[in-house]
């Protein structure tokens, strides 16, 4: 998941911070970082207005990958940043927050998901639970081009969620008994959207908040709890032999993400740091606000002001308790 | 481009199918779609002759490969086609959660890639110019080497559009064909064909640049464009 949400970028950051630097403006007073991916992009907007409308705080939303956010977060350059995912940044978490101190999280975190998913189709035929895919007669639905092994989506190929479902599927053995197949998301999400539309069973790596759960009627597949008995992930980044040194059979932790900001927003504006230490979204609303952007279309910054609009009563709570 | 052939030959059996009228269809050993008959409530096999015949017979294809409205909930904003070469099926994505789903043709061993790629260019009535080994084997396409000029009898039928990567011509094109019977079918070498009336259509209806997702089911063993 850590592809997913930020830590492909390196390979940009060297650009994306001149970009950055050169696109704040010094009329604003308050900096927030927006992530490519639609929630960040609705809850950096909805951070904008409600800071204008409790605090009269002009704050420029400025598009940035998370190892340039951070490093803004360091420097002074941006003071917010709506969406940090744990565990997947821990490293960046360990070095600017517990090591530097120069940013803080929010102790409030919208819980996120990961797993396997099926559509109504493949769980009608049978498979709702990770050890149903360890049973060939079952995964026979998901045979698409008869070479008797089911066909899995398990991510893109760039993220570092993917090599772990490798992992998940050796050590739960139904990598043995179906085909595992990468690929952009794009054509991932596409096939769920074509196998809904025609009914057809589909098993894929999923996770949530995601925009995919209100488009379809999708079943998360259930399997054992976090075991981190059970749970030794080497990345192939760490080792070549990754797949063979590594185990995984239980589900995923138990993601979340936080609001980060810079430490130095305690001393120029506690009442917005009270505020950011009270913001909290469901994982509903995130798949919302991913749903209008996403598959609506609508405009962020047009979204965000009825977002605010129809909760104009909680945020005075998170401003003023 | 990495190609891979595959292994196709899967049972295929179109959903939500209803067709029109009675058909009695014989079912090959080797068929590799399937249709349902609301008369016998059973799914039949649709191999090359099912299809000849009932092409023969009705004057159009079976009511799952004609063009129709579908439901069609996506993220992928309208104008964006995806094919599903399993099902024979490519969807044009309209507003509103619907889309245009069109019957297709695809190769002898399914589309043999996955992947998302644009229409670079389209062409009506394109010339067709055979590959240099089907040159060497085949007579008929032996007197075309030089590019045979579009026509009701080109294989590239009244329409192509031309796909590529990024600005790079993957060589896989979706087109029309001399051959209205083979939607649903596994036939062609490699593209999309579509019947004519459906790929001008299509055309009418696409921009140059539009995405074009191509998936992966039926092509397991893919390589990626």
């Amino acid at each position: 998941m850590g592809g997913r949400h930020g830590m492909s970028w390196s390979a940009k950051l060297a650009t994306a911070l001149l970009l950055f630097s050169c696109s704040i403006s010094q009329a604003n007073e308050l900096v927030i970082a927006m992530p490519n991916w639609f929630s960040g992009r609705a809850s950096a907007n909805i951070l904008k207005v409600a800071l204008k409308n409790e605090f009269g705080l002009e704050a420029k939303v400025a598009e940035a990958g998370t190892l340039t956010a951070f490093a803004g977060l360091d420097a002074g350059t941006v003071d917010i940043h709506p969406e940090v995912w744990l565990p997947n940044l821990d490293n960046l978490v360990k070095k600017y927050v517990t090591d530097a101190k120069t940013v803080a999280l929010s102790p409030v975190g919208v819980e996120a998901w990961q797993g396997m998913c099926a559509t109504r189709a493949a769980a009608d035929a049978g498979i709702s639970d990770i050890a149903d895919l360890n049973d060939p007669k079952k995964t026979a639905v998901l045979d698409t081009n008869d070479d008797g092994r089911g066909e899995i989506w398990i991510g893109a190929p760039a993220w570092s969620s993917t090599a772990i479902e490798r992992i998940r599927a050796n050590s739960y053995g139904y990598g043995k008994t179906v085909t595992l197949l990468d690929m952009q998301e794009d054509v991932g999400m596409a096939a769920v959207d074509a196998a809904a539309a025609t009914a057809s069973p589909l098993v894929f790596a999923c996770y949530a908040p995601h925009a995919v759960f209100k488009l379809h009627d999708i079943v998360r597949l259930s399997e054992p709890s976090y075991d981190p008995a059970k749970w030794n992930i080497l990345l192939p980044s760490e080792d070549p032999l990754w797949e063979q040194s590594s185990t995984a059979a239980s589900a995923w932790d138990t993601a979340r993400y936080h609001i980060a900001y810079a430490t130095s927003l305690r001393d120029k504006h506690p009442e917005v740091v009270e505020f950011l230490d009270r913001v909290t979204f469901t994982p509903e609303e995130a798949t919302e606000m991913s749903y209008a952007l996403q598959v609506e279309r609508q405009d962020p910054y047009d979204f965000a002001k009825q977002w605010v609009s129809k909760n104009a009563a909680r945020i005075k709570e998170w401003a003023k308790p | 481009m990495n190609l891979t052939v595959h292994r196709c030959g899967s049972i295929k059996r179109i959903a939500s199918l209803a067709l029109a009228v009675s058909i009695a269809l014989v079912a090959p050993a080797s068929a590799n779609t399937q249709v349902y008959d609301p008369q016998t409530r059973t799914w039949v096999d649709y191999g090359r002759t099912e299809a000849y015949r009932y092409y023969k017979k009705h004057g159009q294809v079976p009511e799952a490969f004609r063009r129709q409205i579908v439901r069609f909930r996506t993220a992928e904003q309208p104008g964006t086609i995806i094919i599903d070469g399993n099902q024979h099926f490519l969807y044009l994505v309209q507003p509103g959660q619907q889309a245009i789903r069109y019957g297709i043709g695809v190769g002898r061993d399914g589309f043999g890639w996955a992947g998302i790629v644009r229409v670079g260019r389209t062409a009506e009535w394109p010339t067709w110019t055979p590959p240099a080994e089907m040159v060497a084997r085949d007579p008929n396409a032996a007197k075309w080497a030089g590019g045979q000029p579009g026509g009701p009898d080109n294989p590239l039928g009244a329409r192509a559009l031309y796909l590529y990567e990024g600005n790079q011509d993957t060589i896989y094109r979706i087109h029309g064909t001399p051959e209205p019977w083979t939607m649903g079918l596994d036939v062609s070498s490699g593209c999309i064909r579509m019947n004519n009336d459906d790929v001008i259509d299509l055309h009418s209806r696409v921009q140059v640049g539009a995405k074009v997702i191509v998936l992966m089911q039926g092509a397991a063993l893919y390589k990626g464009v």
